[in-house]
């Protein structure tokens, strides 16, 4: 391994440190890592990024399709694939080829010096530890959202992407999309006035409604991996797979899942991530959180089945609800929404103080009202992030490449699974909350205070 | 003591029954924990508990709240049920004690209700205690610290135990962990170790662990693609 150098720019050093790799990589496998040959001035290895997954399940797996849809073009190469259930590994070595390496534990992958990044694709319990873990080992991250489980998990991803100057984003790729761009665009030019209220709405979480004792783990699961950073439990069937979302302790349901796109856009489009993340340099006032909602009677998960938290943000004043399911607005153009498979039970409207917009679904899909669609921006007009190719993998891969900010960077990606953990704390606590953006603390509530940590189970720490 | 709040009035219960079945065992439930906690109440409680119907039982560990520390050990009797559900809501009721009993300005209700959770450490089974553990995490003070500290020593729970020392502030918690460690088995000084370094100690030797592997797979590429 070659060791950075203390005090200079990770990005600067690969570039400059090229001449001594460069006729040693000669000889090289299949797979020459990016860093080897990057050379001043000019990005490395034909652009090829070597990616290595880590969860592989779910949307792991979409995960690993947009690696794979990038390898003919030489932009990426995917040297490896992990994840606990060796079931999964199995078929994901017949998808990926002959050049790539099955794990169980992510981190033999880590140790692999010719691997330049990494895409988390696991249940949300184990985003801290693996995005704390691949950016001390000097990999770029791609991992997918909510970051964070914890305020103190969200703290140590932070600064683990800084120190360690790794290009993190967290897969909120709502704000990749070309109508969120569109949307964003519309309102920073005043289109609808000053907004003061945001209102998400969505449908609610599922009741496990056939619960089942606990059991013994199936033969291919490493269950004892699985759970990582949680306290150790007997296994369940109904923890795993895809159900982890409805627990609260590894997902924390639809205002975790999915609010980590509506609300990520909305702070986007507010321009308000660092009103949930600020600093002594630029401080924020504080926000409060406050949620009502109801909680299944029985079965393994517990997360809130319908659910209305109100966050008011200061100075600015505005309002943002989360509401589930809330009122749904149904998509304009029918017609078009069976046409495209729109998923209009989500979304959120933006209230200005002269007109509102609409802004449907939010991740892999955002589509919002023509009138910002059709926009045309004249001389002047104030313009906002937008991701190359609408694409959010582009974008990260973009980031990386240019030594850029991802539209999605670990702050962003932060704060926003900042308010769908404050969330759950104000609704499972039965109180008001108020969070300190500065401090980065819950103020006036010791109980709260100490649940901003959920102390991790060794050896899986961050 | 402030008196508390009525929990439904933030969070009620909600399932694939009827929502006039579900608004009716609410209001049963909301009449029961009107009442003082006494122990008929309690009685009452463990009784809807231990009902194979969840239109009662659920209502019953979610409006427990107001039960406070009289509740605690006979919730905890109930929690090794053999029957998964009703087990369920017995460690569900208890949370809903303990959330409440942590509400500001109520540290008397907090100190009760800890002091029963601590008595329970000695003796409940493994999955109790751990949970019993857990809970302290979120209320418990220094009173709590000499019978969680005791736990470091027992395999079964002693990394819930000090995860709860993590989670309580102060010094005493932090010497709890550092006076564990000098008589720790040697597989477990890693553990504390690194507990003892999130809490601001030097610590000689046991290096972090956390990077290291130590799952190995037994899936390879098949030979066909190997061979390529």
């Amino acid at each position: 391994m070659i060791d950075q150098p203390q005090g200079i720019d990770r990005r600067r050093f690969l570039k400059t440190s090229v001449a001594a790799l460069g006729t040693a990589a000669i000889g090289f496998p299949d797979i020459i890592p990016a860093r080897a040959l990057a050379a001043p001035g000019r990005p490395g290895a034909n652009d090829r990024i070597v990616i290595g997954h880590i969860g592989i399940g779910g949307r792991g797996n979409g995960l690993l399709g947009y690696s794979l849809s990038r390898v003919e073009s030489g932009k990426v190469a995917v040297a490896a694939v992990c994840d606990v259930d060796e079931a999964r590994l199995r078929k994901a070595l017949i998808r990926v080829g002959p050049n790539a390496t099955a794990y169980r534990d992510y981190r033999y992958l880590l140790e692999r010096k010719d691997i330049d990044a990494v895409v988390i694709g696991t249940p949300d319990h184990w985003h801290a530890v693996g995005v704390v873990h691949a950016a001390e080992s000097r990999k770029h991250i791609y991992v997918e959202k909510p970051a964070c489980c914890t305020i103190d998990e969200g703290k140590a991803m932070v600064r683990a992407g800084r120190e360690n100057k790794v290009c993190i984003q967290v897969g909120s790729q709502g704000r990749s999309q070309a109508e969120c761009y569109k949307a964003n665009r519309y309102i920073a030019n005043g289109n609808i006035g000053t907004v003061n209220k945001v209102i998400c709405w969505h449908y609610e979480s599922p009741v496990d409604s056939k619960p089942v004792p606990d059991s013994a783990p199936p033969p291919d699961l490493d269950w004892d991996l699985w759970l990582g950073p949680l306290p150790w439990r007997p296994y369940n069937a109904k923890y795993c797979p895809g159900t982890f979302r409805w627990i609260m302790e590894s997902g924390g349901g639809q205002i975790r899942d999915r609010g980590a796109h509506v609300m990520s856009n909305a702070l986007w489009i507010m321009n308000a991530d660092r009103k949930m993340f600020a600093s002594p340099k630029n401080p924020a006032p504080p926000v409060t959180i406050d949620a009502k909602g109801t909680l299944p009677m029985s079965g393994l998960w517990d997360t809130a089945v319908t659910m209305d938290v109100t966050y008011q943000f200061r100075n600015p004043d505005w309002t943002m609800v989360w509401s589930q399911p809330g009122e749904k607005i149904p998509y304009f153009d029918e017609e078009k929404r069976k046409k495209l498979g729109i998923r209009d039970t989500y979304g959120a409207t933006y209230h200005g103080s002269s007109d509102k917009l609409v802004v449907w679904v939010g991740d892999g899909q955002v589509y919002t009202e023509l009138k910002a669609v059709d926009w045309t921006p004249g001389p002047g007009a104030k313009d906002v992030h937008r991701s190359p190719d609408f694409d959010h993998t582009s974008d990260w891969l973009h980031a990386i490449r240019t030594g850029t900010e991802p539209v999605m960077n670990i702050e962003a990606g932060v704060a926003a699974a900042y308010l769908t953990v404050l969330g759950n704390l104000s609704l499972i606590l039965g109180r008001k909350l108020t969070w300190d953006p500065v401090k980065q603390e819950i103020i006036g509530d010791e109980q709260a205070r100490r649940m901003m940590s959920r102390p991790q189970r060794y050896p899986y720490v961050v | 003591m402030n008196q508390p709040p009525s929990p439904a009035t933030h969070t009620t219960m909600s399932d694939t029954t009827s929502n006039a079945a579900v608004i009716a065992a609410a209001a049963a439930g909301l009449a029961a924990v009107s009442h003082a906690a006494g122990s008929t109440s309690v009685d009452d409680l463990i009784a809807k508990i231990t009902t194979k119907d969840n239109a009662v039982r659920g209502p019953a560990w979610q409006g427990a709240a107001p039960y406070g520390a009289a509740a605690v050990k006979r919730l905890a009797g109930v929690m090794p049920d053999e029957d998964f559900e009703t087990a369920r809501s017995a460690k569900r009721a208890l949370w809903v004690i303990v959330r409440h009993a942590g509400r500001p300005g109520a540290a008397k209700e907090a100190t009760a209700v800890a002091k029963e959770l601590v008595a329970l450490l000695p003796t409940a089974p493994a999955a109790t205690r751990r949970e019993v553990l857990w809970m302290l995490s979120e209320i418990a003070g220094d009173d709590a610290i000499a019978a969680v500290a005791a736990l470091l020593s027992d395999k079964d729970v002693r990394a819930d135990a000090v995860a709860t020392l993590m989670r309580l502030p102060g010094r005493k918690s932090t010497a709890a962990i550092k006076s564990a460690f000098a008589s720790a088995p040697e597989d477990f000084k890693f553990a504390l170790a690194d507990a003892l370094r999130k809490r601001g100690e030097k610590v000689a030797g046991y290096p972090s662990q956390k990077m290291v592997p130590t799952r190995s797979t037994t899936v390879t590429q098949p030979p066909a693609a190997a061979a390529n």
